[in-house]
This record gives C-alpha cells, sequence and structure tokens, in this order.
C-alpha cells in the first residue's frame, strides 16, 4: 500500500466500472469479460511496477550477457576500425518485434555516435527506413554527433525475404563488419545471415522472438537474446526506472500466470475426474 | 515540437486503446474499425512508402555507380532489373487479349516470363542455401560439450534420422544395440573399469538378442525405440513444452512493449 | 593410431566448402539415381488425411495458399496432394492466397491438377479469389464478410456471378480450411482469427522449420494434424497413393540427413581429440 496514489485511482476506476456493470453494462461483450479483466489486471501490475521505480525503488536486473556484449560489439568495431551491421529483420512496423529491433537500434546508435564508428542499417520495409532513420538521427543529435548522421547509413534493399537475405551477404562479404546485429522477426533467412556473418568473423549478437529462428540464432551467432530478454532489452541498455519498473512488472505477471496454470490444472483435474467445480477450460478459453 | 513529440504521442495513445478495448465492445463501427480498418490503414500507408524505398534503393545504386565505388557493376543490373519489372508489370503485357491485373499470372506475359525464370529460381537458390548452412553450422556447433548438449545432439539426430523415411527402415532392435554400446561407453568413462563395461554390454547384447528372437524381430517395436515414432514423441511433447513456455514469455513481452507504447512510457520509437 | 587421430583432427578443421560440395553431391545423387526407401505416415500426416477424407461429398473447402516459389519444393508438393484429395472426394474448392506470390503458386497447382488432371469447370467445382494485401485483416475479413473483400475473382470475374460462391458470404460457411503456409501470414493467423473463435476445422503443411512453432496449436486440438515439410508431404502423396516430387526427394533428404549426422560425428571425434591433447599438454 506504499502507492496510495495508484490504488485511489484503482479503486475509483473499479467502481465505475461496477457501476457500469451493474447498470446492465451496454455495448459491452460480456462473454469476453475474462480476457478484459485479465488485461486490466495485467496493464494494473505494470503501471504499478512502473511507478514504483518512478519513485527511486530498487529493482533487481539480471545480467543479460547478449545486451552487455552490445557494447563491446561496438568497441571492437571501433579498434578494427570497421563498421557495424544492423539488421532490424524482415518484417514491417506493424510487428512490435520491428518496433522492438528500432528501439534497440536507437540505443546502438548512440553507441556507435559516441564510438565515432560508422553504423550500416540495410532495411526490407520503407516503414522501417523512416522510423530507423529517425531513432538514429535522434540518437546522433542526443550523443552531440549530428554530422556524423548521414540518411544513407540506413538504407532500404527491398521488401522480398531472400533478396533482402542477398542483399545484407553481399554488404557482409563486401564490407567486412566487426559486429554484426539482428535484432526483430526474422524468418527461414537467420541462417542464411548468421553463417554469413559467421563466415567473415564478426562478433554477432542476436534477439529475436521468432521461436523458429531462435535455434539458428543460438548456433551460429556469439550471443542470443530469447523472446522476453529481446523485449527487455531497451529497459537494460537505457536503464530507465520507468522501463526496469516495467521489466519488474512483466516478471511477476509471469508468476501470476505460472500460479494460474497450477491451479487451472488442479480445477481441471477435480472437475474431469470428480465433476466438482466448474469447467475452468471454458472460463479461460478467448471467446 | 509539438508534432515531432506530443501529437505522435497521442495518436498512439488513442488508437492503441481504441485498438485493444475496440475487442471488447459490441457496436458495429468500433468492431469494422478494429478488425478491417485500421490494418488496412496500415497497409495503404505501408503501399505509399514503398515509392520512398524505391527511390532510396535506386539513388544509392546510382550513387554507388557514379563514384565507382567496388562492385558497383552489379547496382547496374539492379538498375535494370527494376526498370525491367516495373516494364513488364505496368507497360508491357507481352501478349494481346489479357486484362491488365490478369496479366500477372496469365502464362507467356512478361511479367509470368520474369517469375518464372528470374525470381523463381534466384529465391530457390537462396532458400536452398539453408541446406549447405545447416550442414556447416550443425558440423561446427553440436558438440558434446555437457549434458544439455548432449541431450541437444541426441535429440538432433532422432529428428534428423527419425523424419526422413531412412528412419523408418532403421530397426528399433539395432537403436537398442546403439544404446547398450552407448551406456557401456558412458560406465567406462564413470568407472574406468573393464569388467563393468564388459558385464554391462554382454548383458546388454544378450537380453535384448533373447527378446528379439523371442519377439521375431519386429522393425517398430518396441515402439519407443522406433526412431519415427521416437521423434513424433519429441515433436509432440518436449519440443511443445518449450515452445508454449517461450510463447508466453513473448506473449507477456509484446503485452509490456505495447502497454508502454499506449501509456506513451517507451518513447525511443520518436527517438526519446 | 596417431595417423588416423591427424587425419580426424585435420578433417575436423576442413574449410567448410568441402562439406558444402560433398551435401551438393550427395543431395544431386539421389535424385538422378533413386533409390526407392519405403514411406511411412506418420500420426501427424494421417490425421491430416482422415480430417479430409472424413468430409462428406460436396464440401465447401477453403484452400489458402501462403508460399513463395523459394519453399516450392516443400509447400508445393503437398498442395497438389491436398487438392487432388479434395477433388477426388468430390469437393468443392475455393482458394485464396494470403501472399502475393501465393497467387502465382495457386494458378500453378490449379492448371495441373484441375484443370489438366480432372478437367473440372471453373465455378462450378473450383474457384480462385486470389491475393488480397493486408495480412491478418483479410483473415478477419473472410471471417466476416468475404464478399466485402472479395468482389471479383482472379480473373476479375464477378463474386456473384459465380455459381459456386451462392451461399458463401463469411468463414463459417466453408466446412474446412487447409492452409499451405510458409510463414506470416499463415497457418498461425488462421487459427487465431479464423479457425479457433469460429470452431471451422482446419489443417496446414508447413514448412519443416515451422513445425515446432504450430505443433502447441495440433496438440491443442485446434488444428487437425500437420503435414510437416517435404516429409509429409511425402508422406500425403503416399497415403493418397499418387507418388509426386516429394516422394522423388526424399531419398535425397535422407542421405543428406546421414550425411550430416556423419559430419556430427566426426567433428565430435575431433573435439574429443583435440580436448585430450590439450589436456595432455
Amino acid at each position: 500500500m506504499k502507492d496510495k496514489q495508484f490504488w485511489l485511482y484503482s479503486g475509483g476506476f473499479l467502481l465505475l466500472l461496477l457501476v457500469y456493470w451493474l447498470g446492465g453494462h451496454p455495448y459491452f461483450k460480456a462473454e469476453r469479460f475474462v480476457m478484459f479483466a485479465a488485461i486490466l489486471l495485467m496493464a494494473g501490475t505494470l503501471i504499478y511496477y512502473i511507478r514504483a521505480a518512478n519513485r527511486h525503488e530498487e529493482f533487481y536486473l539480471r545480467p543479460i550477457p547478449g545486451l552487455k556484449a552490445v557494447e563491446e560489439a561496438v568497441g571492437r568495431s571501433t579498434e578494427m576500425g570497421k563498421p557495424v551491421l544492423y539488421v532490424p529483420g524482415i518484417m514491417d512496423m506493424d510487428q512490435v518485434e520491428t518496433v522492438a529491433g528500432v528501439i534497440v537500434l536507437g540505443h546502438v546508435a548512440k553507441m556507435t555516435a559516441r564510438y565515432e564508428t560508422s553504423l550500416n542499417v540495410p532495411v526490407s520495409r520503407s516503414i522501417v527506413m523512416k522510423a530507423a532513420r529517425e531513432a538514429c538521427r535522434e540518437s546522433y543529435m542526443v550523443e552531440g554527433h549530428p554530422d556524423m548522421f548521414h540518411d544513407d547509413m540506413v538504407h532500404y534493399i527491398t521488401d522480398d525475404q531472400f533478396a533482402y537475405a542477398a542483399g545484407v551477404n553481399g554488404i557482409m562479404i563486401r564490407e567486412k563488419p566487426a559486429a554484426v546485429l539482428y535484432m526483430g522477426k526474422f524468418y527461414a533467412e537467420s541462417l542464411i545471415l548468421a553463417e554469413t556473418g559467421n563466415s567473415i568473423g564478426a562478433i554477432q549478437i542476436a534477439g529475436t522472438a521468432s521461436q523458429a529462428q531462435i535455434p539458428f540464432f543460438v548456433t551460429a551467432c556469439d550471443y542470443t537474446l530469447i523472446g522476453e530478454e529481446f523485449f527487455a532489452a531497451s529497459a537494460y541498455l537505457s536503464q530507465k526506472p520507468e522501463l526496469i519498473g516495467g521489466v519488474k512488472g512483466q516478471d511477476m505477471i509471469k508468476a501470476g500466470i505460472i500460479t494460474i496454470i497450477f491451479i487451472a490444472v488442479f480445477l481441471r483435474f477435480i472437475n474431469d475426474v470428480w465433476g466438482i467445480g466448474p469447467d475452468i477450460l471454458q472460463i479461460l478459453t478467448v471467446q | 515540437m509539438i508534432w515531432k513529440r506530443q501529437i505522435p504521442i497521442l495518436i498512439v495513445t488513442i488508437v492503441g486503446l481504441l485498438t485493444l478495448f475496440g475487442w471488447f465492445i459490441d457496436e458495429p463501427t468500433v468492431e469494422s474499425f478494429v478488425n478491417d480498418d485500421a490494418t488496412q490503414w496500415y497497409d495503404i500507408l505501408a503501399s505509399f512508402a514503398i515509392f520512398l524505398g524505391a527511390l532510396n534503393l535506386m539513388k544509392m545504386q546510382i550513387n554507388k555507380i557514379i563514384k565507382k565505388k567496388p562492385g558497383w557493376i552489379y547496382s547496374i543490373i539492379a538498375i535494370l532489373g527494376f526498370i525491367f519489372a516495373i516494364t513488364a508489370g505496368f507497360f508491357i503485357k507481352g501478349v494481346e487479349g489479357v486484362e491488365w491485373g490478369a496479366h500477372v499470372t496469365t502464362d507467356g506475359t512478361l511479367f509470368k516470363w520474369m517469375f518464372d525464370f528470374v525470381f523463381t529460381p534466384l529465391s530457390a537458390t537462396m532458400f536452398s542455401l539453408l541446406a549447405f548452412f545447416v550442414a556447416s553450422a550443425a558440423y561446427r556447433s553440436f558438440r558434446i560439450r555437457n549434458f544439455e548438449a548432449s541431450l541437444l545432439l541426441v535429440s538432433g539426430i532422432i529428428i534428423m534420422i527419425g523424419r526422413v523415411p531412412v528412419g523408418g527402415i532403421i530397426s528399433s532392435w539395432f537403436v537398442m544395440y546403439i544404446l547398450v554400446l552407448a551406456l557401456g561407453i558412458g560406465l567406462n568413462i564413470r568407472f574406468k573399469n573393464k569388467m563393468i563395461t564388459l558385464a554391462v554390454v554382454g548383458g546388454g547384447i544378450l537380453a535384448v538378442t533373447t527378446a528379439g528372437m523371442l519377439s521375431g524381430w519386429p522393425l517398430d517395436q518396441p515402439s519407443i525405440f522406433y526412431l519415427p515414432v521416437l521423434q513424433d514423441w519429441i515433436y509432440f511433447y518436449p519440443n511443445v513444452a518449450g515452445t508454449r513456455a517461450i510463447m508466453i514469455g513473448i506473449g507477456l513481452g509484446i503485452f509490456a512493449t505495447s502497454i508502454r507504447y499506449i501509456l506513451g512510457i517507451e518513447k525511443s520509437y520518436i527517438g526519446e | 593410431m596417431k595417423t588416423i587421430t591427424d587425419l580426424i583432427l585435420k578433417m575436423g578443421k576442413t574449410d567448410r566448402r568441402w562439406i558444402f560440395l560433398i551435401i551438393a553431391l550427395v543431395t544431386l545423387l539421389p535424385l538422378f539415381f533413386p533409390i526407392g526407401l519405403p514411406i511411412r505416415a506418420t500420426e501427424q500426416t494421417r490425421v491430416v488425411y482422415e480430417a479430409i477424407e472424413q468430409l462428406p461429398p460436396n464440401s465447401k473447402v477453403l484452400l489458402s495458399v501462403e508460399y513463395s516459389p523459394a519453399t516450392k519444393p516443400e509447400n508445393h508438393p503437398m498442395t497438389i496432394s491436398v487438392m487432388r484429395h479434395l477433388f477426388r472426394n468430390k469437393h468443392k474448392v475455393y482458394i485464396t492466397c494470403l501472399w502475393p506470390d501465393g497467387q502465382f503458386m495457386a494458378q500453378d497447382v490449379i492448371n495441373m491438377v484441375a484443370v489438366d488432371e480432372f478437367n473440372l469447370t471453373y465455378g462450378e467445382d473450383y474457384v480462385f479469389l486470389g491475393f488480397r494485401p493486408g495480412n491478418e485483416a483479410v483473415i478477419k475479413g473472410i471471417v466476416s464478410n468475404i464478399r466485402k473483400l472479395y468482389t471479383v475473382d482472379v480473373y476479375q470475374t464477378l463474386v456473384d456471378e459465380i455459381p459456386m460462391m451462392d451461399g458463401i458470404n463469411k468463414f463459417t460457411d466453408f466446412d474446412f480450411l487447409f492452409s499451405s503456409s510458409s510463414g506470416f501470414p499463415g497457418t498461425i493467423e488462421w487459427v487465431q482469427y479464423a479457425a479457433d473463435p469460429t470452431g471451422v476445422p482446419m489443417s496446414s503443411g508447413v514448412t519443416s522449420i515451422q513445425v515446432n512453432e504450430v505443433m502447441p496449436y495440433v496438440q491443442s486440438g485446434q488444428m487437425k494434424g500437420v503435414l510437416a515439410g517435404m516429409p509429409g508431404a511425402a508422406e500425403y502423396e503416399a497415403l493418397i497413393g499418387i507418388k509426386g516430387d516429394a516422394t522423388s526427394g526424399m531419398d535425397a533428404q535422407s542421405i543428406a540427413h546421414i550425411v550430416i549426422v556423419l559430419f556430427i560425428f566426426l567433428g565430435n571425434a575431433a573435439f574429443f581429440i583435440e580436448r585430450k591433447r590439450s589436456k595432455k599438454y
């Protein structure tokens, strides 16, 4: 009960919701209530921990070797006088992984600006090109090197999956970057890219939520951020309290989900075997 | 500054909340917006943005040719390919009596020719590279370094062999003999005692042979040692368990990232 | 002994281009000189086959084609076999594409199966609705109102004038969905936005890489089986009794897999010898 304001607003909101519900809840799809409640609960947990972080509550963030290695990789490129290649996946900005990839790009661009290392970002979607350019431009400005930024450091290759892979492979073979970062949504081109990067001896760090590609990246890259680690990258790299609070909130939600899984399995068991209690499967199924 | 900061955040918040909670609202206009319009708006925007990409591509390639950068000769091919694709798509059908639009899938048209004889073999070539890269990656990284790596290696081999027809002709009795030998190697490494190794391997071979002779050596029995069945089991249980755990984590990550956007906490996409 | 270990060590450090060459050779040779390994259908392929086999005649089946020429060797044979199976059992087939390239692939399958093999009538036995941009939005559109999304078919014929489209207004008007997919948008989106919310049964054929991603949906019963890559396609060919490209590719894939396993053994042997020597010194 440390955050009185949070509980006050939450209470008020719930009261309003109760009044609305008792009033016949017009325009509301009642069969989706469980999902609605879950969203509110999860969003509430996130907001609570973000606010806690803003009040300077300390949260432990498990070290993620892959993210620690990002700065090392940029440093290595600087020492070798070679560029950093950043591949933000092959999908558009409507995929959260691409968005997360562009966010991490912003942080990487800050590092390359700081170290005065050249950065090459080939993209496969025009909107990603615009977003990635903005992220890089801002990062170079923040680091006080706007002169080092040029539009063509983020350039479009093609929308086609394998043509893009061929284009990026060509860049790797010609420019031999010292560090290659793959952060975004990938499909079958992942191993083609990562193996080529491996063959030129680049330090490779991948981050993706594309489950099918994780084994390929683990095999061919030096470090791989798997799923949520990738989404937590922004918090880790920026060390902003509100983002770190979000990661903590995410962990608490996960603990909640694990508890629900156990309870649901138990309820399902007793319902199946003895016919006692509600059919939890029916309740939890998204309508 | 308001156009680059507050307005974009406001748009994200409003559209984000509408899309998130629109799913619970029983009102046709909102439903139509959430289900169809919002995504289609994005596609319309993205379609127009393709011009930006195309222009950037051309600019880069022309620049490369003018400055004679390494590999500039390929830039000429890229530009010619670009012009050819546009010509085949919008200006020359190659066959009379075919509707514009239908010409892309009609045999004999210039566009279909380009698709069949340029695009298809090039795409297939890139995809087929995977076979080579999978081989070299597996060769390099599948090492018995520790228990987990060994487990990965064994599962990988079961899947690789069990998935293809050759796995179906490998008898489960052969797999059992291999297991007995592997057990012998393991015990020998652990205890370094030849007698124990000999006893276990000898006993194992005798037991398998006796069981085989009594049952008539059926190819797929006991099914637990039959590779196609074993690989199906690995796919269906351990794999699904791991995949589900990762799926839940990813789903949570996506949810948390989206909420951070909607609430305006994550502003990196506008450069903050 | 030392000569052998030295040789293994040397082979362990071999240039990867040699591996590429060997893989190319072992893949090519069985294509020219087939061995004819027997193909046994796995459980998942059988489930797909049974799901289609048990459909009553004249069922309305939506066949969605979402793959590009890149994955043609894996997806095309399964699309061909499923279409053969559907037409053999006298079903009505409605073909849509979520990928632009899918339209070319679907047209190829139609020419081969519906036109050349079964000599069927367009608009009465099958209809080719084609590609619409919008990814998941297309699926949502098919679920809510297919007529709004498709006013004309691929050949620019008005959908209202196609006899087969009578009574087809939304996704629940179909009896079954088969998605031949190699990525996004594809099988997973069909499960999430169409099959699961509406209860219309569906099966899918996917590339080998995708199998572990779609398996949770198969296990939960949201999908009726899955054709897993080229082996799945070959098994389906065996079940319907018509051999095709997938069956002929199975020998090559079998040998290639064995060679990769041998490479792994070789790599490990070199790894152990090296580790033993480094401990010694």
